[in-house]
């Protein structure tokens, strides 16, 4: 029990050494232009992807040919019936765009979650306990290197077919090596701390060392390439459904909506413009949203 | 304005996706059409693209020509034919026609041709095309007589199509392949045709000639145009930014809502033609993929559900084009022997519900939907599924690999087309699809009689009879769902004066320039 007195002490006695710490923080997130855009923009389609089924106008799912393809309320023939126009079976663009937030942002996250986990177990491991296991584990991330990323995905999804799910575990088993190079690295550097001494001289476990000493002090690491895992995610995720591998219709997707446009794109621009801009204004948020938090929470790695 | 930036645009496309070819058309009596299909091998028999069957219409002949708007049989390369017997046909074979090579025509080609190709190791690619053959022999100089393994009404239909005659002595100088084995798809490119296929990059482009020789009187007419230049391309945008910046002159399967567009900013002639090309919903009445509640459509009640929830009428108009229309039976309103005159069902989809509801699902159930073709008007019809409470799933694949899972009974409800090879005659699609084999999903036993006695009878009452009475009772069990016709949209030069017909056989030796 003395251990874990001492132990739960140790954040507190940082706190006296550094007192005006959150202030500090939440001045830095505000003075800091890029994450309170990006943060801002990617609350908004949060926001929106989440309420979708409140806010959307019409059911997205919801067809009618007789109102194929009409012009979004700035075009010539706009209505403030569908602002954003409708979609090759007379589906309302905006809708479809809100639902499609939703695709997006869970098909990043969830992505995201479980490459992380991937990720982090294993670089972590290798970091902490060094040696053979190591090795082993850096064998596995220069495998992975080696594979290319969307080719492989094609091929798996080609093979087993495509939807929500599969794309998600796809994403997911794929992109976790970044995740594990950073936490490879993050932890050798903490591993030679003398706090970590300090608590092996103690006598706590490893699996405590690591949950209590370790993941919080490459946590700030880990948030980075999360955010931007969820961006290369969501990326991913447009271009396979461009492919026509992604997610599969009816489902709105923005890759899927860049994809049906395509063939539109001489003539009706907006269609393919529309969804092109949101992805990239996501992509761009959650990037800005990344460095923002590198740079406010670890100022000194600001390059 | 608009037409402008447009233009503008696509030119700009057209140049960064690499269009090389200069400007051409009227202005170099050069005729550029292009579809996004690749022609490997440039020859009849051995290629059964599409782009092959309009190509041999150009570099060959055949022993007749079925006229393009009453459908009567003319004589092309024989002056005159008569059956002798049901299975017996007897052409005069004309006099004074050369090949290209400076051969004359004479009956022992055409003797050559229809032993040749009707021969077990001749490797011709469709098999249909020549099965019906036995043997031809030549009776005198100019008579040859064609016999047939049975009585087979349709001979005509292919005599007039696929037959194109070669000079007899072109097959001996195939290729051989490793084995010894000859390679007939290696043989020059020779007819007596229009035109006269001068060069030929395998899987790019194809080049032929007017050929100024050609026969005086042809049903076929005098050939116009100079020189008409085939060549792939891929992209279906990369063709309209073509099109529009006048690198391409022809090109066709342009979707409705392009198509619209072009006739808006107006630099091409866009038309909407029928064709023979029909959309149809299978659904699984034999039981082949399960008869229990995994498998809906062993239900007649969901078939006819099903049947009422789709709006066949606004696909047809908002989708397809002008030229589409609904159609109720199993073959395409023109063929013989096709009649409306059936059980139809309109769009309801009140009472689908209903039949949904009495069929034990009130709230719908999941499937999948294969389909391969226009990808977006089998969504349309997902869509309306969807508001009937069926919620499906798409699998989109090419057309190989559907086939083969919907021989072996795996694709209980599928979207497909069938273009009866452009032949007007109720046999090319009703009788291949109900014989009780492998794509058979209603497997009726009385429909299959009767077809046979439509297909080996030469009395048109009897056909007539037995074709209407397969077709009503395929619609009664609502297994094979007859959608709409298909409408091609052309768009071309407005220098062009081209006349499309519906057999989706463009003859560009009939187009001139304006």
């Amino acid at each position: 029990m003395a251990n874990g007195t001492v132990a739960a002490k140790l954040p507190s006695a940082q706190e006296i050494l550094e007192p005006s710490a959150s202030s500090l923080l939440l001045k830095r997130v505000f003075g800091h232009a890029g994450m309170t855009i990006g943060g801002g923009v990617l609350l908004f389609i949060f926001l929106i992807a989440i309420l979708a089924p409140l806010l959307a106008p019409h059911d997205p799912f919801d067809q009618d040919l007789s109102k194929r393809f009409l012009d979004p309320v700035w075009g010539a023939k706009g209505t403030w019936l569908h602002p954003l126009g409708t979609d090759g079976f007379g589906r309302d663009y905006l809708s479809r765009m809100m639902f499609g937030a939703q695709t997006s942002l869970l098909i990043g996250f969830a992505a995201m979650l479980i490459s992380g986990v991937i990720g982090t177990a294993l670089g972590v491991a290798a970091g902490y306990f060094g040696g053979r296991v190591d090795m082993i584990i850096t064998f596995i991330i220069t495998t992975r290197l080696a594979m290319p990323v969307i080719l492989v995905a094609l091929v798996v999804v080609a093979l087993i077919g495509s939807s929500l799910n599969i794309v998600i575990w796809v994403l997911g088993l794929l992109i976790w090596d970044r995740f594990a190079v950073v936490m490879r690295a993050t932890t050798q550097q903490v591993r030679s701390m003398d706090y970590i001494a300090a608590a092996k001289a103690l006598g706590c476990s490893t699996t405590r060392i690591i949950f209590t000493e370790i993941m919080p002090n490459v946590a700030n690491a880990l948030i980075v390439v999360a955010t931007l895992e969820v961006a290369h995610a969501v990326l991913l995720e447009a271009a396979l459904s461009f492919l026509g591998l992604g997610v599969q219709p009816p489902t709105p997707s923005w890759g899927l909506m860049i994809s049906e446009g395509k063939g539109m794109m001489f003539f009706k621009a907006w269609v393919i413009a529309i969804p092109g801009f949101a992805l990239f204004m996501l992509v761009l948020c959650i990037n800005l949203m990344g460095d923002g938090i590198r740079d406010v929470t670890a100022p000194e790695n600001r390059n | 304005m608009k037409r402008t930036i447009m233009t503008a645009a696509a030119v700009a496309a057209a140049v960064s996706m690499g269009a090389s070819d200069a400007m051409a058309g009227k202005a170099d009596d050069t005729l550029n059409w292009s579809t996004t299909r690749e022609v490997d091998v440039a020859l009849p028999f051995y290629n059964n693209v599409r782009e092959m069957v309009i190509m041999q219409r150009h570099t060959w002949d055949n022993l007749l020509y079925r006229d393009t708007k009453t459908f009567e049989y003319k004589p092309l390369l024989a002056t005159s034919f008569k059956w002798v017997n049901n299975k017996t046909l007897e052409f005069k074979i004309r006099k004074g026609v050369k090949f290209h090579n400076g051969a004359s025509f004479s009956a022992d080609d055409v003797v050559k041709t229809y032993n040749h190709v009707s021969s077990k190791d001749s490797g011709v690619l469709t098999k249909r095309n020549v099965s019906w053959i036995d043997h031809a022999e030549k009776v005198d100089a100019d008579t040859v007589r064609v016999h047939l393994k049975k009585t087979f009404p349709a001979a005509l239909e292919f005599v007039s199509g696929p037959m194109a005659i070669f000079p007899k002595d072109i097959w001996a100088t195939a290729r051989k392949d490793a084995k010894g084995k000859p390679d007939y798809g290696t043989v020059a490119a020779i007819g007596t045709g229009p035109y006269k296929t001068v060069k030929i990059v395998s899987g790019e482009s194809v080049q032929m000639e007017k050929n100024t020789n050609y026969w005086k009187g042809s049903p076929k007419g005098q050939p116009s145009i100079g020189k008409i230049n085939f060549r792939t391309v891929a992209d279906p945008e990369a063709q309209i930014a073509e099109l529009l910046s006048g690198s391409l002159d022809w090109i066709w399967d342009v979707p409705k809502d392009k198509a619209e567009e072009l006739k808006l900013i107006g630099i091409n002639n866009v038309m909407n033609v029928p064709t023979m090309r029909i959309s149809y919903l299978t659904m699984d009445r034999a039981g082949r993929a399960g008869k229990g509640k995994d498998n809906p459509f062993y239900n007649k009640k969901v078939r006819r559900a099903i049947a009422h929830a789709i709006d066949r009428g606004a696909i047809a108009k908002e989708m397809v084009g002008g030229a589409s229309q609904v159609i109720h039976s199993a073959c395409f309103p023109t063929q013989f022997g096709c009649t409306q005159d059936v059980p139809q069902y309109n769009y309801d989809p009140a009472k689908s519900k209903k039949l949904l509801a009495e069929a034990g699902y009130p709230n719908g159930f999941t499937t999948d939907i294969f389909a391969y073709r226009q990808r977006e008007f089998t969504e349309a019809v997902m869509g309306y599924l969807a508001k009937v409470g069926i919620k499906s799933s798409l699998k989109y694949m090419q057309y190989k690999a559907l086939r083969g899972l919907v021989w072996e009974g795996k694709a209980p409800f599928h979207h497909m087309t069938w273009g009866s090879y452009s032949m007007n005659d109720v046999s090319a699609i009703t009788s291949h699809f109900f014989q009780g084999k492998r794509d058979d999903y209603c497997r009726d036993a009385d429909v299959t009689k009767w077809l046979a006695e439509g297909d080996s009878n030469v009395d048109p009452k009897v056909r007539k009879e037995a074709y209407k009475k397969a077709l009503t009772r395929l619609q009664e069990n609502v297994c094979w769902l007859p959608m709409f016709t298909y409408a091609k949209y052309y768009a071309f030069t407005h220098d062009l004066d081209f006349n499309p017909t519906a057999d989706e056989i463009p003859r560009f030796f009939t187009a001139k320039w304006k």
